[in-house]
């Protein structure tokens, strides 16, 4: 009774938690353009009912950018760590299966891969993709498969060796047939997971480069290009301009954190209740 | 459990700090309040309050801070802003643009406009106490024309001395020249090498006494300098990039002038100091493309021209419809005046060339042209065409950032036409300026300038002047007198031509190749006490044209 009650907590909250997602991006993306625009007779205006948020040094509306940025740092990040754990599903099952030797490079390699700190190698990544949107997508799926890779492998590797699976090959199945009957479900879950939580990971790292100059290009309303506009303006002492754009990253962030890893409870029960 | 209250403290402690520096900004106004927090560098007191110092008397240090540290201060290799302060010339221009002597007494200039000559001050030394003689102003220009960098000097065929006379042949007339004069510092020959960039021998009121690399520069008062001494006799220069940095600064009593923006500056005060405001040129505009779209691209492979802005309804239709006087107060809070040239209030304005904001004959010119918003959208539309374009501007300035889109939303407001502001980091503008409208600042106080805006010989190239493509046979004609004319004064004619004429013009009321906006006024957080002398009208870029006068300022 008690584990159907947790694990019917845990459903609820994935579920408000992922409602609360999607209309986050879905608000950010139907925003009428109008609502970004300069209304200068609104400048720097402290937070009040009409503007929760308040309003910047263009009169722009905060709440308006700031769910705008939210929703692109949703697509960014969703679209990063998809193709990071892409990446990292086919290196870790390709070490896992292949021969030893691939194993060995593979495994070289992601030492090597991960000796480097991946923000410098974001960075670098970025400006010689002339940094922008896809520069920066590029960037981020490329320098942050390496953990769930070895995730990957790992978990392969444990059922590879399994007794049904060797008995599905003794009984003539194809390599195809175990990999998709056998092998994919087992890994699935903890794939699944990686892919979420590497999505909150994706998003402080757009968000970071950004706000440093080498992500989204400055007309976006990108947070990262928020908070470093809005810095300049902390000493005439609009605090609102970073704060609220900040706690709202922040509180994504979270979120999305805490629904990863309520799925993972609910994908690996007994985990949960450890 | 124990990543999650992680976590949450880290989330409370980037909470709290966010609110410290907030409070910072709002609590630590008054200076008397911190008066532990004066620095090393500025232990002085203001005296206002002698009875917390112990220096009553009146102040002879200043510290000012500074946008940026120059990492060369050879005058004839690169150091171009502040070489007034620690060199002199042969002449100068004073607040009004006239050109007064300074190693020299006297100049004259030959009726072929080919010949300057030039009387040597006896007595003037460097520094280093060695003598000014016809010997270094020769190596002087001789070296900066060798150099070819910030000093154009290359219509300079010869030098020569003959006494104290010194005699400066050109190979083609410049009018111009006598201000490229103004900036060639004179150096020593006998110790100038390799090391002169940072350890140079001034013959200005000033000599650099130290240099910390990217973070300072201190001036003392050079006591061989032929003309009055300084006001005030040491100087230290801060490095202060930021506008925060900046604002703490005087907050907190550090230094005693520093620049500040219009948004800083209009919500803010800081007791103890005043908004000191100066007028200048430092004019924003808009570089309107000016041919049609080209069917090939540009030697350096960018597409060139537009077919909306390339009409002049267009272009008059923006310019007549602007309130620029709303612009200002929008964008700078106030902190701007109208501009209609790049020169307005220089002695080579022509104030004819200024236009009315006159809303009715700016719609009715988009009207009588068949632009009529049919779909009731509020933007106009002629033959199914939108009445739309781009508006870039450098991404990450906020100044042109505020200004693009005060303009935008007025145009639409005004006339309906749609300008989408959008912000370009400065390398992706090559790409895009031949054919886009975008905002771009001017302002010097060299009539040269409009020579190289307008004229023919310098349209499209990179020098981001021209973008526009503008050219004009009538223009080229009154800009080629100018610049041949005999002297400055014989030359404003044909440069207040050359922006109108009465049918044509490089200005709004002519051709309007450029929609100019308003021109900056600068600003600056001044310790109450100090007098920063009479300072000249000022050019682009608000921290340098503040200290030319440096050795006039005084602490009462």
């Amino acid at each position: 009774m008690k584990n159907i009650n947790r694990r019917m907590i845990s459903i609820i909250i994935a579920s408000v938690i992922l409602v609360t997602i999607v209309s986050i991006y879905f608000a950010g993306t139907l925003f009428p353009e109008s609502a970004l625009r300069a209304d200068f007779s609104q400048k720097f205006l402290s937070p009040s009912f009409e503007h929760p948020f308040g309003t910047d040094y263009l009169g722009r509306d905060m709440f308006a950018r700031t769910i705008k940025g939210l929703s692109l740092s949703l697509t960014v990040g969703a679209i990063a760590s998809v193709v990071s754990s892409l990446i990292a599903l086919i290196i870790g099952v390709t070490a896992a299966l292949g021969k030893g030797w691939i194993d060995h490079a593979i495994n070289w390699f992601i030492d090597v891969f991960m000796s480097v700190p991946h923000t410098v190698l974001l960075i670098l990544i970025s400006i010689a993709l002339n940094q922008g949107a896809t520069g920066l997508l590029i960037g981020i799926a490329l320098t942050h498969w390496t953990s769930l890779a070895r995730l990957v492998r790992a978990e392969v590797l444990q059922v590879r060796d399994q007794q049904f699976v060797l008995a599905a090959r003794r009984f003539g199945k194809s390599p195809f047939w175990v990999a998709r009957k056998h092998i994919l479900p087992h890994v699935l879950p903890q794939f699944f997971v990686g892919l979420i939580l590497m999505f909150p990971h994706a998003i402080m790292h757009e968000s970071g480069l950004t706000f440093l100059g080498f992500g989204m290009p400055p007309e976006q309303p990108a947070i990262g290009i928020i908070l470093s506009e809005s810095m300049r303006y902390i000493s005439a002492g609009a605090w609102w301009l970073v704060f609220f754009p900040g706690l709202a990253l922040v509180v994504l962030v979270i979120l999305i954190e805490t629904f990863g890893t309520t799925v993972r409870h609910l994908f690996e029960p007994r985990q949960a209740q450890l | 459990m124990k990543a999650s209250t992680k976590k949450t403290a880290a989330v409370l402690l980037t909470l709290a700090m966010l609110f410290s520096i907030a409070a910072c900004g709002n609590t630590a106004k008054n200076p008397a309040e911190n008066p532990g927090t004066l620095s090393a560098s500025a232990p002085e007191n203001n005296g206002k309050t002698p009875e917390q110092g112990n220096a009553p008397e009146v102040k002879d240090e200043l510290v000012i801070g500074f946008n940026s540290v120059p990492s060369n201060y050879d005058p004839l290799n690169g150091f171009y802003n502040g070489v007034q302060i620690l060199y002199s010339a042969l002449v100068q221009t004073n607040a009004d643009m006239e050109i007064v002597s300074d190693l020299a007494t006297d100049y004259t200039v030959n009726e072929d406009a080919l010949t300057y000559t030039f009387i040597l001050r006896d007595g003037a030394e460097f520094s280093d106490g060695t003598a000014i003689t016809a010997e270094d102003v020769i190596f002087s220009f001789e070296t900066a024309k060798g150099n070819a960098s910030s000093l154009d000097l290359s219509k300079m065929e010869s030098i020569s001395a003959n006494g104290n006379e010194i005699t400066i042949r050109l190979n083609k007339p410049d009018s111009t020249f006598i201000l490229t004069v103004c900036n060639v510092g004179i150096v020593p020959k006998a110790s100038y090498g390799e090391d002169f960039a940072l350890n140079p021998i001034s013959s200005g009121p000033y000599k650099l006494v130290q240099y910390d690399v990217d973070q300072q520069f201190i001036l003392e008062a050079n006591e061989h300098y032929y003309g009055a001494a300084p006001g005030i006799s040491r100087v230290v220069f801060v490095k202060m990039a930021d506008q925060d940095t900046r604002l703490m600064a005087v907050q907190s009593g550090q230094v005693d002038v520093t620049l500040t923006s219009a948004v800083v500056a209009a919500n803010n005060s800081v007791n103890g100091y005043y908004l000191l405001e100066e007028e200048t040129v430092d004019n924003f505009g808009i570089a309107m493309p000016y041919t049609e779209r080209q069917a090939e691209k540009n030697e350096y492979g960018y597409a060139v021209g537009n077919d909306f802005t390339c009409d002049i309804t267009i272009r008059k239709a923006l310019a007549y419809g602007l309130d620029r006087q709303r612009v200002c107060e929008e964008a700078l809070n106030g902190y701007g005046v109208p501009a209609y040239s790049e020169n307005d209030g220089m002695p080579w304005y022509n104030p004819e060339s200024e236009i009315e904001f006159d809303l009715a004959y700016a719609q009715s010119l988009l009207d009588d042209a068949g632009w009529v918003d049919t779909d009731g959208d509020g933007i106009r539309e002629k033959n199914g065409v939108k009445a739309s374009t781009t508006l870039l501007y450098s991404a990450g300035d906020d100044v042109r950032q505020a200004i693009a889109m005060a303009v935008s939303n007025q145009i639409l407001e005004n006339l309906g036409i749609e300008m989408t502001v959008e912000g370009v980091g400065w390398q992706d503008l090559p790409a895009r300026m031949y054919s886009e409208p975008l905002i771009l600042a001017w302002g010097s106080s060299n009539p040269k300038t409009s020579y190289m805006l307008y004229h023919s010989s310098n349209a499209g190239k990179e020098d981001w002047y021209n973008p526009e493509n503008f050219t004009n046979e009538a223009v080229d004609g009154y800009l080629d007198a100018a610049i041949g004319a005999r002297t400055l004064e014989e030359a404003i004619p044909y440069w207040q031509k050359a922006q109108w004429d009465g049918e044509t013009g490089t200005s709004m009321r002519g051709e309007c190749a450029y929609i100019f906006i308003l021109n900056k006024t600068h600003l600056y957080w001044v310790r109450e006490g100090l007098d920063t002398g009479t300072q000249k009208i000022h050019a682009h870029g608000d921290a340098w044209p503040l200290v030319q006068n440096l050795a006039q300022w005084k602490w009462n």
